[in-house]
């Protein structure tokens, strides 16, 4: 039986100049052999060395068509790249994992996340959160849990999670400490996270005089040692043990304290 | 990244074409593949029979769902079958509420599912 | 320090799978911090776990796509509100189809849309809002069962 024909579209310099994103669309088997090696001549040529396949449209693999995919994966890396598989249907995916495959490429659930991948990993991109909660110490254990957790999801050791946690339980501390009794305002979060590190941002609307307070030990920290019995100076010093930089700010909108933590593991 | 989650395997006695496959963490979306990709290299070695304990399994959403389903549908596929023992109530009402509690063989013991194995 | 109801979370993250498991994990810890039980804090985990699932796999087009979640708790029910940017035609089409069509048993379990089903079973009320520029969002209401209270001190 005559192979369905499979269309071959290639995409690139949309991402980076040295990346391609190829869609299939058909089965890739025994006849589509010669197509697939044409394509990853025409990538190399071209200067590419990262490639995307997008598999969403393929209705099947035969062994040896996952053989010349594995050749083109050869050729990617030996070029200092690699070429990784996204988007297959799970009848797809579970044929390809019984062939091995799965030892081999890197699997994504699809295009978008593949591409987000390699941002990540080459580009330094960086993934925005931003949290609202309202102030009130009952809060601050889920809100530290969640900002570990994200760090180790993202791929961070335990050590760097563990010490985010600590960054974060402290600066969200401060801010309901500092916070108007008995207001609704909430504590505004905001996280930028990428490979290398991880950037926090959190503002509350202060009570006057607590702002004031923080403001003077701050101004003595910066002259002499922090005083490590007074529970305030401990969390500051703390979160400046743990971090790489951090500041506050006072202004109408209230404190904003920044805190940058570059990834150890 | 994934959740959490960990297979641990044990050979099942007198049985060379089965295992136990104990699933400790949360089942979601973000590591369906993973958990798929390993349970296909078991099939590839030829265990068809597959019985998963539950015990320590605390979490399954929709996509966990699916993919128990498609190990069950698999495991048939190979003449074999796939068996879920120690399902916590959380689990079970989640597995309830789809009405996929008739197409898993679900046991309450884990050596009930064992017994069954023909 | 009493938790004071209603209040309202506010999560806004990339459309990344990655990010479902913290948040839903966030959601059923405030819930338990707030008083509900534990038995409720997993089944509104699952709501969360499945409309950000759809969210991101389907509502999110570009690369740098959105999603934002707002969970407002009251003292005795739960509200939840999920946006994303709004996806193709067809999933549009099939988030109304799931929304009102009754559960079909004799189809093919494995190309029912289990999550929204899943959510409609554990829900109240579930709307779907879909505005001219193709922000979608999923609004659901979740009754608490009964209420755990703390010792009055």
């Amino acid at each position: 039986m005559a192979s369905k024909n499979l269309k071959i579209d290639i995409k690139s310099g949309t991402i980076s100049k040295e990346v391609a994103t190829i869609i299939f669309d058909g089965e890739l088997d025994a006849g589509s052999i010669n197509k697939i090696s044409a394509c990853f001549d025409t990538i190399r040529k071209d200067g590419k060395k990262y490639v995307i396949i997008d598999m969403s449209k393929v209705s099947s693999v035969s062994s040896a068509a996952l053989g010349e995919l594995m050749g083109g994966r050869k050729l990617m890396i030996e070029l200092g790249g690699d070429l990784v598989l996204a988007g297959m249907n799970l009848e797809v995916r579970t044929k390809l994992s019984l062939m091995g495959a799965n030892k081999i490429f890197r699997f994504f659930n699809d295009l978008r996340t593949a591409v987000n991948a390699y941002k990540w990993e080459f580009q330094h991109q960086a993934d925005a959160i931003k949290l609202s909660f309202p102030s009130n110490l009952k809060f601050v254990p889920p809100v530290r849990q969640l900002v570990s957790r994200i760090a180790k999801q993202k791929g961070y050791g335990n050590r760097d999670s563990f010490r985010i946690e600590t960054i974060v339980d402290e600066v969200c501390n401060n801010a309901v400490e500092h916070g108007v009794q008995g207001s609704d305002d909430d504590i505004d979060m905001s996280i930028n996270i990428d490979k290398d590190k991880i950037e926090l941002n959190v503002i509350n609307v202060s009570d006057p005089q607590k702002a004031a307070a923080l403001k003077a030990l701050l101004k003595t920290s910066m002259e002499k040692q922090l005083k490590i019995d007074d529970r305030r100076g401990r969390g500051l010093a703390l979160i400046k043990m743990l971090s790489n930089k951090m500041s506050v700010d006072f202004s109408d909108k209230g404190t904003s304290v920044h805190v940058t933590k570059v990834r150890e593991e | 990244m994934e959740s959490q989650i960990e297979l641990a395997y044990e050979d099942i006695k007198g049985r060379n074409n089965a295992k136990l496959i104990r699933f400790i963490g949360d089942l979601d979306a973000t590591n369906v593949e993973t958990v798929l990709e390993k349970v296909c290299n078991l099939f590839n070695d030829g265990f068809v029979h597959l019985i998963a304990d539950f015990k320590k399994l605390r979490y399954v959403n929709s996509t966990g769902l699916g993919i128990l389903l498609h190990f069950s549908k698999s495991a048939k596929e190979k003449g074999g079958s796939f068996k879920i023992a120690n399902v916590n109530e959380n689990v079970y009402e989640i597995i309830e509420i789809i009405g996929a509690t008739s197409l898993l063989e679900i046991y309450d013991e884990l050596e009930e599912a064992v017994a069954a194995l023909d | 320090m009493d938790i004071r109801f209603p209040y309202k979370i506010h999560i806004q993250f990339p459309g990344d799978l990655d990010y479902i498991p913290p948040v839903r994990k966030f959601v059923s810890e405030m819930l338990q911090v707030s008083n509900f039980t534990p038995r409720f804090a997993y089944r509104s985990e699952i709501i969360v776990d499945e409309i950000c699932n759809n969210a991101v796999n389907y509502g999110c087009v570009t690369n740098d796509a959105k999603v934002e979640l707002v969970c407002e708790i009251k003292d005795d029910h739960v509200d939840f509100q999920i946006k994303d940017e709004g996806g193709s035609k067809e999933h549009i089409r099939r988030l109304r189809q799931a929304m009102h069509t009754e559960e079909d048993k004799k189809d093919d379990i494995h190309k029912r849309g289990l999550g929204l089903e899943i959510v409609k079973m554990l829900s109240e009320k579930i709307d779907l809002e879909i505005d001219s520029r193709n922000l979608t969002s999923i609004h659901v209401v979740r009754k608490r069962e009964d209420i755990e209270r703390e010792p009055k001190q």
